[in-house]
């Protein structure tokens, strides 16, 4: 699945799904990457909130941005503490796509940036 | 803003300050809703690094607002043009001495965390705000933080004996107050008047608190009542009981329904409920177990579930209700929202008296249809602290007039006694309230006072500007 439509739809989707968020922070408590990480972009909140913001165009895609999404591990913990249900796994999957249709990111790359933390 | 900045970077080097875009807007945001605006975030290391900061803010008339992991629920952590400095890096526990009966933390530190490393000595910290599992030190002094075992424990005020603050001046001056002791005469309370400032008079850098031994055992009791009448008077007798309950949490009989729709639980969620928490000694417990649950059947109610220890509580779900409060008017608002609809939870806390609260509960109802919103009812009545919670729809639901609903619960918690907030701080959203308080006391200089100490803390304004006063 890839094309104008798809980037489209990945916009879309993850506008709605990462705007349902409500900011508690309470995934962050379960997060395995938020204590390696240097900001708050390290966790789910963060980077719910990041996703949502480059899929609006609100900012555009920084390293940032490529860090925070692509260290995720994709674990799911941060869902069990999520008051309002959201599929956080999936939010960062359809990022991470989008991001690769987009601006070329590919899988190796994401495997080499999970290390990268660890080192922190 | 760019001179601020550039020499922010030069004086803590380029790992400790960013002006990305995406990282700046994680930390203009909070749950109340309310979005902001910073420049630029930066992230101290110690106590050295965050008098550069107050010192260059100085030098350069650059607001800055003071964050730990921005739960707060008032408006309270939420910048407007500015530098926020964030304390998560700030997080050491510096040293546990349970003779003295007192930790001393980094304000990044976080609550659950802290009590996790006391409960290897036998000891807890005992404010736990709902947020605890992220909520910090720094933060909850700031607010004035309380939690569920606030009926027994308090609020932070009782907790912190001492804070390391940062001014907002020409030296970045540090200034250590407190004592490690309970008693401790130093001339005029600042160590209080910094708990519940809202990060408006200094940076806190470090913190004294107090530590309480873990109780030898625990009890519970959840009950359903067929009224509040009923309910009052099995909470009346608990209090003329002198057994003191930890924990006294309250949820009206149309939130608990509201709140247990998507529940599997192993009784049924129906009436007014109350959930009850004792410590006890270990020979006492079976006694007293026993005692309270003849003292709430004594007073009507129709179901009651006990059990021994925490653990028990938890398999037996007696406090699943009560924490589904917030997810359950999340949830519900969601459902209403329909996809592609944002939201948001507006949470009350209001405190009165607690013999009080069978009026002001009445009173809550009664602006639900006024306003024809759908109201949650929860609270801490073993301290009067009630947080009614309205969901928002962007686009569909007027904000003006959940405003108006806003101000009419902090009008009755004022006519009944009590006061505007208990635990979240005044931040943005209560402002108006407080004034409206202290006006209904006949007290408004107290607000010309309280913006006369912080003209004498932070004489540009620099601090946390255009909150609490």
């Amino acid at each position: 699945m890839s094309g104008p439509n798809t980037i489209d739809r990945l916009r879309t989707w993850i506008s709605e799904t990462a705007g349902r968020c409500i900011y508690c922070g309470f995934c962050e408590s379960v997060c395995p990457t938020r204590p390696l990480g240097p900001h708050r972009g390290y966790g789910p909140r963060g980077r719910v909130a990041m996703a949502r913001l480059v899929a609006e165009g609100v900012t555009p895609l920084s390293n940032t941005v490529v860090e925070s999404v692509y260290t995720c591990l994709l674990c799911a913990a941060c869902e069990t503490k999520c008051p309002v249900g959201l599929p956080i796994a999936d939010i960062i999957r359809a990022a991470r796509r989008l991001y690769t249709l987009e601006a070329g990111f590919s899988a190796r790359e994401e495997k080499g940036r999970v290390p990268a933390i660890a080192r922190r | 803003m760019a001179d601020a900045i550039r020499k922010l970077v030069r004086r803590l080097g380029p790992r400790k300050v960013s002006t990305d875009q995406a990282l700046v807007a994680l930390y203009a945001r909070e749950p109340s809703g309310l979005q902001g605006r910073a420049w630029a975030v930066v992230f101290p290391e110690s106590e050295d690094d965050v008098r550069v900061i107050a010192r260059t803010a100085y030098e350069t008339d650059t607001p800055i607002y003071p964050q730990g992991s921005a739960t707060s629920l008032s408006g309270n952590a939420v910048p407007e043009n500015g530098i926020v400095v964030s304390f998560e890096r700030m997080n050491r526990i510096l040293e546990v001495n349970i003779i003295d009966g007192n930790v001393v933390v980094e304000p990044g530190v976080r609550l659950d965390d802290l009590n996790t490393v006391l409960e290897r000595e036998g000891y807890m910290f005992p404010v736990d705000p709902a947020s605890s599992a992220v909520a910090t030190v720094g933060g909850a002094i700031n607010n004035g933080a309380g939690g569920l075992r606030g009926a027994k424990y308090g609020t932070m005020r009782e907790w912190v004996l001492g804070v390391n603050i940062v001014l907002a001046d020409s030296e970045g001056t540090l200034l250590r107050l407190g004592c490690r002791t309970v008693k401790c005469r130093q001339g005029y309370d600042l160590t209080r008047l910094i708990v519940g400032s809202e990060g408006t008079l200094g940076l806190v850098t470090r913190a004294i608190l107090r530590i309480a031994p873990l109780p030898e055992d625990t009890v519970y009791a959840l009950a359903f009542f067929p009224g509040l009448d009923s309910l009052m008077g099995a909470f009346t007798a608990l209090r003329r009981s002198r057994i003191n309950p930890f924990m006294l949490e309250f949820m009206d009989s149309k939130t608990v329904e509201y709140a247990s729709r998507h529940l599997d639980l192993p009784y049924t969620p129906k009436g007014d409920m109350l959930l009850v928490g004792i410590e006890v000694n270990r020979e006492a417990a079976q006694r007293v177990l026993k005692d309270l649950e003849n003292l709430l059947a004594d007073h009507g109610a129709e179901r009651i579930i006990t059990a021994h220890g925490v653990e028990e509580a938890r398999r037996k779900h007696l406090f699943t209700v009560r924490k589904n409060l917030f997810a359950g008017q999340a949830g519900l608002t969601l459902d209403r929202a329909g996809p592609g609809r944002r939201i948001r939870v507006m949470i009350e806390d209001i405190v009165v008296p607690p013999s009080r609260v069978p009026e002001a509960v009445k009173r809550i109802r009664e602006l639900e249809s006024k306003y024809g919103l759908t109201v949650f009812l929860g609270g801490h009545i073993g301290d009067g602290n009630l947080h009614p919670a309205v969901g928002i729809v962007e686009g569909v639901d007027d904000p003006q007039v959940v405003e108006e609903w806003f101000k009419d619960v902090m009008r009755i918690a004022v006519q009944l006694g009590g006061t505007v907030s208990a635990e979240h701080g005044i931040g943005l959203l209560k402002k108006e309230g407080l004034r409206y308080d202290l006006e209904s006391r006949g007290s408004l200089k107290a607000l010309s006072l309280m913006a006369e100490i912080k003209r004498v803390f932070d004489p540009k304004g620099l601090l946390n500007p255009g909150k609490l006063v």
